[in-house]
């Protein structure tokens, strides 16, 4: 037997977990959505019921239109924070604790952080109404909801997004930086011309996990407000869980990952393709 | 420049503000609060006594089983995946695909899977779907990549096999990758909410869905809500403080390729 035939065996542990819970229920998800079941009743046929409900289906549009606001505010943000904390920070004494600071939301698990901001943010006995008699209305209003949501996920994410720029700033060669300021460029010309250009594939690649973060916003949404309220915070992710797992509507629920399949690769392939656009005008310029 | 020095202070006190309050509420006295007077100054333990009866080390037991097994064969299946990769096997498409895709999104097929294979509501259903991740294995081809290959050649020649050379001369050449993947791939697992809450019920409550179900029916214990917290935080945290340098490094090498 070949060396590489060899080799290969070793991939089939791997490739076994990998087909049998991501390949054959990626494959099954059309089948399931044209059933009707609770999850412990047995599946009845329905044909194409359950898409043609997809078409008509308010709560799905409403949930879409939540999604990609979320997306739309929350990514920018991203960016901009990473990018600006990142930039102030460069070189000065506070570098190393900023970024420890600012990370540190990931070291506390997810649980863990839902209950910090209850602790800090609940409008009835939480310690900012307790302390300054300032209610935050997060649980009445439908746009301070998604803010909640937003701010959570941002809060969590910032600091991997302020590590990556940074890093990137250090690969900026300090001879090129050099060279601007003796052509009598400002530290703020030098860095709108020069280092932020320069930081373009890793603002590529942050656009993508912002995306991807949009698109996984259902587990905040899960721990602070279930979606709430009417549904205001109700992204396309948790629309899914909701149906499926709080409805017991599984059949649906199928139907309804598949739309989801569905955004999350157009979303994927419309960014690629910008991506790559971008970098080839970026290589002309 | 004072603009942006004015937004990076405001955003360490907007993101310092739950973690201290979080701190300070788990080990402040339950007499503060009744008194509602939070200012009281006083540290105490008693709110981690408290969490005994609550069961929140049973859940413990079961997220650090499920995790550690979890990453266990991560680990060990996607060191061969990605060997068999980087010698040839045509199979980076498929892992790269199925990075793109949040596992969470398929609750609904995997739940009918689990069903099919007899897992709903056991101990495998944690762990037997998380034995091989993409990224792990991604991860690791990436690292594969860095490792002179005539040291492969080498122990060829001496005869060794395939895995036999997977075993003793590629793990040991990649344990900070190996480590740093662990970090990684562990805190993922302990962090899965929704798929433990669909897939198990009570006696295999992970730590996560114990802490949403503490929240919903002790919302008022601010003290042991908190210390349930920094508990259930400390396994990721102590992995992180130990391994910090390499999990950093193993990101920015992974990332810049």
């Amino acid at each position: 037997m070949s060396e590489r035939r060899q080799a290969s065996l070793l991939a089939l542990p791997a490739m076994a977990v990998f087909v049998l819970f991501s390949v054959v229920p990626l494959l099954s998800v059309a089948r399931y959505a044209t059933w009707r079941w609770s999850g412990t009743s047995e599946p009845v046929g329905v044909g194409a019921a359950n898409l043609m409900r997809l078409l008509r289906d308010d709560a799905l549009w409403q949930s879409l239109g939540t999604t990609v606001t979320f997306a739309l505010i929350a990514m920018p943000t991203f960016l901009a924070l990473s990018l600006v904390i990142a930039l102030a920070i460069e070189g000065l004494r506070v570098e190393r604790f900023v970024k420890a600071l600012l990370f540190a939301p990931g070291l506390v698990t997810v649980g863990g952080s839902a209950i910090a901001w209850y602790l800090l943010y609940n409008p009835d006995f939480g310690v900012l109404v307790e302390l300054t008699g300032w209610r935050l209305p997060w649980t009445t209003q439908p746009a301070a909801a998604l803010a909640y949501v937003i701010a959570f996920t941002l809060w969590q994410q910032t600091g991997y997004g302020v590590l990556m720029v940074s890093a990137a700033l250090k690969g900026v060669p300090r001879e090129v930086k050099e060279a601007a300021r003796i052509d009598g460029a400002h530290e703020r010309e030098v860095r709108r011309f020069i280092v932020v250009p320069l930081l373009r594939p890793t603002l590529a690649f942050l656009t993508i996990v912002g995306t991807v973060l949009a698109l996984q916003s259902y587990t905040a949404v899960y721990l602070l407000t279930r979606g709430g309220p009417f549904g205001s915070t109700r992204v396309l992710g948790y629309y899914v869980y909701e149906t499926a797992f709080e409805r017991f509507e599984l059949g649906y629920g199928a139907a309804l990952t598949l739309f989801a399949l569905l955004v999350t690769l157009i979303v994927a392939v419309l960014q690629a393709r910008v991506l790559v656009e971008r970098s080839a005008r970026g290589a002309r310029a | 420049m004072i603009v942006m020095r004015l937004i990076t202070v405001l955003a360490c006190v907007f993101v310092a503000l739950p973690l201290v309050w979080l701190v300070y509420a788990a080990f402040i006295p339950a007499e503060a609060l009744i008194a509602a007077n939070i200012a009281t100054f006083g540290v105490t333990l008693e709110n981690f006594a408290a969490l005994g009866d609550t069961g929140l080390w049973r859940a413990m037991g079961v997220s650090v089983l499920a995790s550690g097994l979890a990453v266990t064969g991560q680990l060990a299946f996607g060191l061969g995946a990605a060997y068999a990769i980087r010698n040839g096997a045509r199979l980076l498409g498929l892992v790269l695909l199925l990075m793109a895709i949040p596992s969470e999104l398929l609750l609904v097929p995997l739940y009918r899977q689990l069903q099919t294979l007899s897992l709903i509501d056991t101990l495998g259903a944690l762990i037997v779907p998380f034995l091989a991740s993409p990224l792990v294995v991604f991860l690791l081809l990436q690292a594969l990549r860095r490792v002179p290959w005539e040291l492969i050649e080498a122990a060829r020649l001496d005869g060794a096999g395939e895995g036999v050379i997977v075993a003793r001369v590629v793990a040991p050449v990649l344990r900070p990758e190996l480590v740093a993947a662990a970090v990684l791939a562990f805190a993922a697992h302990w962090n899965l909410v929704l798929y433990p809450r669909v897939m198990t019920t009570e006696s295999l409550w992970t730590v996560q869905v114990f802490l949403t179900d503490l929240l919903r029916t002790r919302p008022f214990e601010w003290g042991l809500l908190g210390a349930a917290a920094l508990v259930a935080s400390a396994p990721i945290l102590v992995l992180y403080v130990v391994f910090e340098k390499r999990i950093i490094a193993t990101f920015e090498a992974g990332f810049r390729s």
